[in-house]
């Protein structure tokens, strides 16, 4: 997973500008990430219609035929949603048995202390941003957050849609709560999404390395400093490597553009 | 044409017609004596007081032509004025017209459209209903007015109010049993408690309708809400009143309240309150009978859901108000999404607020 940098360097300085790229995600990652879009996205579609069946949901299903088909799809999405969970969680655990399994994505204290700078950065108590290893928290809290969010819909949406199988081990009170926590959780999720991730990948800047890969120089000297360091052995401040392509922009500690 | 008859069978109508003359003319005084003040029904009584009058119709049945005074003065009618012709329009003259019908219940079905002269907006709302359909379907002995008003003996049918069930229960013999025994009959009938309802408080009065309609099953909680959401009533009681807009918002609520509101006309399973709590026979949920009783619930659920185990009944909350005692789950998960997941929310919130203000803030700064 971490290959250092894809060598595109040649001998053109001058001539050609050369960009350097970091490795991000693997395509399996990528395709992970689509999966989980495009799944959530039809859950959503065909949830909300249903949690809002008693307002503008049977506007929408206007015959009962159309309720019936919308769980359908719901239900056929669910288990393209299960089986990436299963999958993505199969290759966590075989990673794992091999000592391979990254630790990036694990929340650590160093985090706690990136929100803390990054709270007084945002409050113009310290100028200095924190330099970010390959998951800053932000990110990792996404992943968590959703990681979560994914498990409760699955969970509770497994015992909406088999509630007889269910309560032959659980008290039968699980099923109104797993309705309550299915419909809460959903919104939850979605207004994360919008709010959360949305605005980081989109707004505060365009960031498409899930569905690219890679991501360039400037934008990981700039938001994973740590981590370029890491790769190059150059701090995320200092002048490029001589030979290497122009990271364009100098890295930026203080004040953030748009 | 039926054959008028006089206590002496085989005689010729003549002679009875020269009886019923002679009776008409040595009864007058004594009726007088009584002080009707009414000059018709004297008249008339002067032959019809006569407990042995009687004809025997073409079917072979007998019809008793006898009117007692004492059951006309007790109806609402005579004391009002309303005498025997307002009714009985087409006997204007003695000797009477001939009578027309081969049954008695012939007759009757040729009288009672004579209500409708007075009480032409009830007649008219009867001539809707499903007795008036089974009528047109051929089933003659569907009830008309007089069948459960009464004829001479018309009063007021709530007096007591119990009357008004036992008359439906005249014909609807099994319903009227379930429902003596439910808690509404039996407060009823046994404590003549105002507020319990009878059969017409539910299917309305004249206009009667099939209650075994789609449209009728999913409007059926309002019915039952229409004293069940009432505080005040149910505070009399020790009945709680948000059963019904706790039951709205259970899975069952939603669904048909849906059905209401877009296809009354499509049967829908969804459960409305008579499904668990029975229809005639509701009883207390701590009648050892009822539908409800813990005991029986399993077997209630089972009745939709042939498979629940008997962990199942928890999953219903039983029209209360979500509490850690008895709804533990839902209470813990109203919990955690009502204070953690806002938290959270909130803070995510106001973390990218300010990540924009000092963006734009910084890029205010640069412009300058």
């Amino acid at each position: 997973m971490d290959q250092a940098q894809r060598p595109q360097g040649r001998s053109y300085q001058g001539v050609v500008r050369t960009e350097r790229t970091f490795a991000r995600f693997t395509l399996g990652q990528r395709w992970e990430h689509l999966a989980v879009m495009v799944t959530f996205t039809v859950l959503l579609l065909t949830g909300l219609p249903q949690k809002y069946f008693a307002s503008w949901g049977h506007d929408i299903l206007a015959t009962p035929q159309s309720i019936l088909l919308v769980r359908r799809i719901h239900h056929i999405a669910a288990i393209g949603l299960i089986l990436e969970v299963i999958y993505h969680l199969g290759r966590a655990l075989y990673l794992l048995a091999r000592r391979r399994l990254s630790g990036d994505i694990f929340p650590n204290w160093q985090d706690v202390r990136d929100a803390w700078q990054m709270a007084r950065y945002l409050l113009y108590l310290t100028h200095k941003k924190p330099a970010y290893s390959k998951y800053n928290f932000e990110q990792k809290f996404t992943y968590w957050f959703l990681f979560f969010a994914i498990g409760v819909m699955i969970f509770s949406g497994l015992i909406l849609w088999f509630p007889y199988w269910w309560t032959h081990l659980l008290p039968g009170g699980i099923i109104p709560a797993a309705q309550l926590a299915h419909s809460s959780e959903a919104i939850a999720a979605v207004l994360f999404i919008l709010i959360w991730h949305i605005y980081h990948v989109h707004l505060e800047r365009v960031n498409l390395s899930i569905f690219t890969g890679h991501l360039n120089e400037a934008d990981m000297r700039r938001y994973h400093g740590l981590e370029y360091q890491r790769l190059t052995g150059v701090a995320a401040g200092e002048e490029a490597a001589p030979g290497l392509g122009s990271a364009g922009e100098p890295p930026l500690q203080g004040e953030e553009s748009l | 044409m039926a054959k008028p008859a006089s206590p002496h069978k085989g005689s010729t109508p003549l002679i009875i017609s020269l009886a019923a003359f002679i009776l008409a003319f040595s009864m007058p005084g004594k009726v007088n004596a009584q002080g009707t003040g009414r000059p018709t029904e004297e008249y008339c009584l002067s032959c019809h007081a006569n407990p042995e009058l009687s004809a025997t119709l073409p079917s072979g049945e007998t019809l008793p032509l006898t009117v007692s005074l004492e059951v006309l003065a007790r109806s609402v009618h005579s004391p009002l004025g309303i005498e025997c012709e307002a009714c009985h329009t087409k006997i204007t003259t003695y000797p009477h017209p001939p009578l027309e019908i081969t049954s008695r219940r012939e007759l009757s079905r040729s009288y009672y459209q004579a209500c409708q002269r007075c009480h032409s907006a009830n007649y008219e709302r009867a001539q809707d209903s499903m007795h008036a359909q089974a009528a047109a379907a051929g089933n003659l002995e569907a009830p008309i007015c007089t069948d459960c008003h009464g004829a001479h003996n018309v009063r007021p049918p709530d007096e007591p109010r119990a009357h008004i069930s036992e008359i439906c229960g005249q014909c609807h013999t099994q319903i009227y049993s379930d429902y003596k025994d439910s808690i509404h009959g039996s407060a009823l009938i046994e404590q003549d408690n105002p507020d319990v309802p009878v059969c017409t408080d539910c299917h309305g009065v004249h206009n009667i309708h099939d209650p075994r309609t789609a449209q009728f099953r999913v409007e059926s909680p309002e019915l039952c809400a229409g004293c069940h959401a009432d505080p005040e009533l149910m505070a009399k009681y020790g009945l709680s009143a948000d059963v019904y807009n706790l039951y709205k918002l259970s899975w069952h609520g939603v669904d048909v309240s849906v059905y209401q509101a877009r296809w009354p006309n499509l049967w829908h399973n969804s459960a409305v309150c008579t499904d668990c709590h029975g229809v005639h026979d509701i009883r207390p949920t701590n009648d050892p009978e009822s539908h409800v009783n813990p005991q029986n619930l399993l077997a209630t659920c089972q009745k939709c859901h042939p498979s629940a185990s008997p962990n199942w009944t928890g999953a219903w909350t039983g029209h209360y108000e979500i509490s850690l005692e008895r709804t533990p789950f839902v209470f813990y998960t109203e919990a955690f999404y009502g204070s953690f997941t806002p938290f959270v929310l909130l803070v995510s919130a106001i973390y990218v607020i300010l990540q924009i203000i000092r963006a734009l803030v910084a890029r205010v700064r640069r412009s300058l």
